[in-house]
């Protein structure tokens, strides 16, 4: 397993987040951010960020009269 | 006339992802009642196609395929040549950055000077504002962006929902998450939440 360099770190910041990394990878990531005060302070941000949009562009309400509406249009066919 | 069965089957599995597909709906089409023009097309599309769905398997997933394809081929034919997007690429963590060259010099180190302005600028953009910058994103970051914001999805089911490579679906989120992040701190600095560059 290598050791990463917080340049290294950063750079799999996304895939990170997005949990797409090998578990090979996620290893060494984390083994970083254990060690490096700057490197985990940072992805945490960035997490609170991306939960932080999720939830405000989640708040949806939906029309009252759409399921009726998509019902009707299933009843002509 | 439809099959009474199949036709309750379908409602029955359809009620419970209409909210989350009317949302994918309203992001994808930035506007209310193209939205729900959008859901019942593209209800009555996965209706007329049920019996290639596959029983046990992902409801959601299946008819959120059908409606974003919808969305996609009716855009295709009002615009026939994507417009070609050529946008500088701003850094992974736009927004730390950006923070950072702002609280310049401080006793306390600089990541924890700057995630806390990032924490206040966050918490006081309201749904407004974020979703207003979601749907400024340029059409191909957009689509993506709203897949992973609104559904969680994975890479590989946003390949296949849109039909393109993880790699383009991998390099489309990471910059349009970027970009994101630069319209929402472009927000911020013309709503006075934080200065603006020196």
């Amino acid at each position: 397993m290598n050791r990463l360099t917080c340049e290294q770190t950063f750079a799999q910041l996304d895939d990170y987040l997005d949990r797409e990394l090998t578990p090979v990878e996620l290893e060494e990531v984390e083994q970083h951010l254990h060690l490096c005060d700057e490197c985990a302070g940072e992805f945490r941000i960035e997490q609170e960020v991306l939960d932080d949009i999720r939830r405000k562009v989640r708040r949806i309400r939906l029309p009252a009269e759409l399921m009726a509406r998509i019902s009707a249009s299933l009843a002509r066919l | 006339m439809a099959d009474a069965a199949a036709t309750m089957e379908f409602e029955r599995l359809l009620a419970p992802v209409l909210e989350r597909a009317y949302g994918v709906a309203l992001r994808l089409t930035r506007d209310p009642s193209d939205a729900e023009d959008l859901v019942q097309d593209a209800a009555l599309l996965a209706f007329r196609g049920f019996g290639t769905f596959e029983r046990g398997t992902n409801f959601k997933a299946w008819f959120l395929r059908i409606l974003t394809n919808a969305f996609i081929s009716a855009r295709r034919k009002k615009r026939p040549e994507d417009e070609a997007v050529s946008l500088d690429a701003p850094p992974s963590a736009f927004m730390q950055h950006e923070a950072r060259r702002l609280v310049g010099e401080t006793a306390r180190p600089k990541y924890e000077a700057a995630g806390d302005v990032v924490r206040e600028v966050m918490a006081r953009l309201d749904a407004e504002q974020v979703v207003a910058a979601i749907d400024a994103l340029p059409e191909e970051f957009r689509v993506v962006s709203v897949l992973y914001f609104l559904e969680d999805q994975p890479y590989q089911d946003i390949a296949e929902t849109l039909g393109i490579p993880v790699g383009t679906v991998r390099s489309r989120l990471h910059r349009g998450r970027a970009l994101l992040q630069q319209r929402l701190w472009t927000t911020a600095v013309d709503a006075g939440i934080v200065g603006g560059a020196a």
